[in-house]
């Protein structure tokens, strides 16, 4: 008997010392990255650049997800500026480690879907502020992630983990983010350039929820060298609406909305 | 003038009818070129308007573009349909019908297996390819099953390339005779019915793994056979005449290292060749084989674009003009600025066989949303060749263009 009260009181001191451990940086980002995120989504975006004087550039997108397991395909119309009307774009992101994501363009111009270069993750999209790995699910393991502590932002209390890239080129020398402790969303991520100054910082203003499933509507990319940005904004979001398989196709690419 | 009265009212009848659902998108443009090497001579003085029409209703979809092109150098207006055709939707299938531009193939700029919409080469290769391509009265019929598309298009009327005037600074160098020529143009075109109808015929799949296209077509020959006969009082009689051509071709694009390689080849059967042999009346008949593999990559946030392409006669003679292989490589490579408002650019043909050279650097500024300023130049090096040939014509020139 005395053996077992030993045994059980070794248990619960082990249980009470492992409970206070503290998360990691790697569990942290694991965590946003496994966030349920709905079958499908359709949205229409709107991207507002606005440069260092003010002036503004308008994109509209209307934008259409589904995760097909271990594939997420995503497609996007354009629609305005005038000058890329009826462009689209479409995106194959795999879940593997170190499998490239697909991508084709289609020009109306052209009349033929391009495959493209998807080795230009570092480029920005249509102008704006934000590069396309930005807007892609950037997965944990391509960076190693520290916490640094924990901090609360407009009333949120947040964990700030810093990734380092592992891949030596990487466009940005490391990232800082503020993860909202409650929900796992990202509140703000600061991105610096290879010299380690800081070059954006991205800020979440606005989201909304249906039933588990979080959507940021309203972000802000502020590049801090240039004194250039780009406002988000989603705006008519659907989740799991079942988009149907046949939207991600050349078919569809060619046809338009 | 009567019949672009006639289009044009309609198009305005038609657009007051329709106008609430009817999508207008378009641009005006107006381009000015200037030769360099003659004082500064003017090319092109071109003010365009291209407007697309685009109405859907349910499963049906009708889209126009007419446009209208006022050449201030000879006070001309010229008012086409680039492009006039309806879609029906349906599950599996879509049924295109109409005059409209039909692109195959992944080639860049090059046409091996892009054959099907003829070409417009008036002022060579140097308007945007939009403009280049006819628009082909066709019925295209496009099946789907998941990532693969069965594509078969018939063209019951026959449309030639569109050559440069005789008097145009982009006519092509003529073959030199040895004794005065004279022309038939008896055979000239091709007859207005069923049985001169061309047909053609694509499986296409698009994946993770690669994206391909297999193609068949029997078609016409864009450029007609210049047929000589050696007349009695010692003068040639030059013939042109359009001959069919079947071929077969294939095209991939695949990713590969974060790059794209692309490849298209096209085989063609008895294609007519001239000659120098006047006993088989200046044109002989040979297999030829037109080929091209393509490299994409970003190095450092410039687009690099490479491509090689072969031209290959099979059973080659030595009295066929052409030459046994003809080569040639093209780069185009591209960088953005200032938030993409700014964009460099140079696009250049090499021809290998001739060491002729295109070049076409080009600068881009959006003034605002799609409103844009291009500067740019094509300058021809070489003494013959593609290229070569026109090395009086280097030019600069400026477009002003608003989309709307």
């Amino acid at each position: 008997m005395k053996k077992i009260i030993i045994i059980l009181l070794a248990l619960l001191v082990a249980g009470i010392v492992l409970s206070a451990q503290e998360i990691t940086g790697l569990q942290i980002v694991e965590n946003v990255y496994n966030r349920p995120t709905g079958n499908d989504q359709t949205a229409d975006l709107t991207m507002s650049l606005v440069n260092s004087r003010g002036d503004e550039r308008v994109r509209i997108i209307s934008q259409f997800l589904k995760d097909f397991g271990d594939l997420e395909k995503k497609i996007m119309f354009f629609v305005s500026p005038a000058d890329v009307y009826n462009t689209s774009f479409m995106n194959w992101s795999y879940d593997e480690v170190g499998k490239d994501d697909d991508q084709w363009i289609y020009l109306p111009a052209m009349k033929r879907v391009k495959r493209i270069s998807s080795d230009s993750k570092s480029d920005y999209f249509m102008g704006s502020d934000f590069t396309y790995d930005d807007l892609g699910d950037r997965h944990p393991s391509a960076d190693v992630h520290k916490l640094l502590r924990e901090e609360e932002i407009d009333g949120e209390m947040c964990y700030v983990v810093e990734s380092n890239p592992k891949e030596e080129e990487y466009i940005y020398s490391k990232t800082i983010t503020w993860i909202m402790k409650d929900n796992w969303i990202g509140k703000k991520k600061e991105f610096y350039d290879e010299d380690d100054e800081l070059l954006k910082t991205l800020t979440v203003k606005e989201s909304v929820t249906f039933d588990e499933v979080i959507i940021i509507t309203l972000s802000q990319m502020h590049n801090v060298q240039s004194d250039h940005k780009t406002i988000m904004k989603l705006e008519n979001v659907e989740i799991d609406t079942g988009v149907a398989d046949n939207k991600f196709t050349e078919r569809m690419m060619k046809r338009g909305m | 003038m009567k019949r672009k009265n006639i289009i044009v009212f309609l198009l305005l009848t038609a657009t007051i009818m329709l106008n609430a659902q009817i999508i207008h998108h378009g641009f005006v443009r107006t381009y000015i070129g200037a030769l360099t090497d003659q004082d500064g001579e003017y090319s092109v003085l071109q003010n365009t308007f291209d407007w697309k029409l685009d109405y859907g209703k349910d499963d049906v979809a009708l889209y126009v573009n007419p446009v209208f092109d006022y050449n201030a150098l000879n006070n001309n207006l010229d008012i086409s349909l680039r492009q006039a055709y309806m879609d029906i939707y349906f599950d599996n299938f879509d049924l295109r019908i109409g005059k409209q531009q039909i692109i195959w193939g992944k080639a860049d700029g090059v046409f091996i297996t892009d054959v099907i919409s003829p070409r417009n080469l008036s002022e060579f290769i140097l308007p945007e390819f939009e403009e280049i391509r006819i628009g082909t009265n066709a019925v295209k019929f496009d099946y789907y099953m998941g990532n693969s598309t069965i594509e078969a298009v018939w063209m019951p009327t026959f449309q030639a390339t569109i050559t440069p005037d005789e008097n145009s600074i982009w006519s092509p160098k003529m073959m030199e005779f040895p004794m005065p020529v004279n022309f038939d143009y008896s055979k000239a075109s091709v007859e207005q019915k069923l049985s001169e109808s061309e047909i053609a015929l694509k499986y296409s799949y698009l994946g993770s793994a690669i994206d391909f296209e297999l193609m068949a077509a029997y078609m016409w020959d864009d450029n007609p056979a210049m047929h000589i006969f050696l007349q009695p009082d010692s003068t040639l009689l030059i013939k042109p005449e359009f001959h069919r051509l079947p071929l077969v071709g294939a095209s991939f694009g695949k990713s590969f290292l974060g790059a794209v390689i692309r490849e298209e080849a096209a085989y063609y059967f008895n294609k007519r060749f001239a000659t120098e042999d006047l006993t088989f009346n200046g044109v002989k008949d040979k297999d030829y084989l037109h080929y091209l593999v393509g490299y994409d990559h970003n190095w450092f946030g410039v687009n690099v674009s490479l491509q090689f392409i072969q031209e290959y006669i099979l059973d080659y003679e030595n009295d066929i003009r052409n030459e046994e292989f003809s080569n040639t490589a093209t780069l185009l490579s591209s960088k953005t600025f200032l938030n993409e408002t700014l964009e460099l650019s140079l696009l250049a043909y090499y021809g290998i066989n001739n060491e002729d050279l295109l070049l076409r650097p080009k600068s881009s500024y959006d003034l605002s949303d799609g409103f844009n300023l291009i500067l740019g130049s094509d300058i021809f090096l070489g003494e013959e060749g593609n290229f070569g040939q026109y090395n009086n014509n280097d030019m600069v020139y400026v477009k002003v263009r608003y989309d709307f």
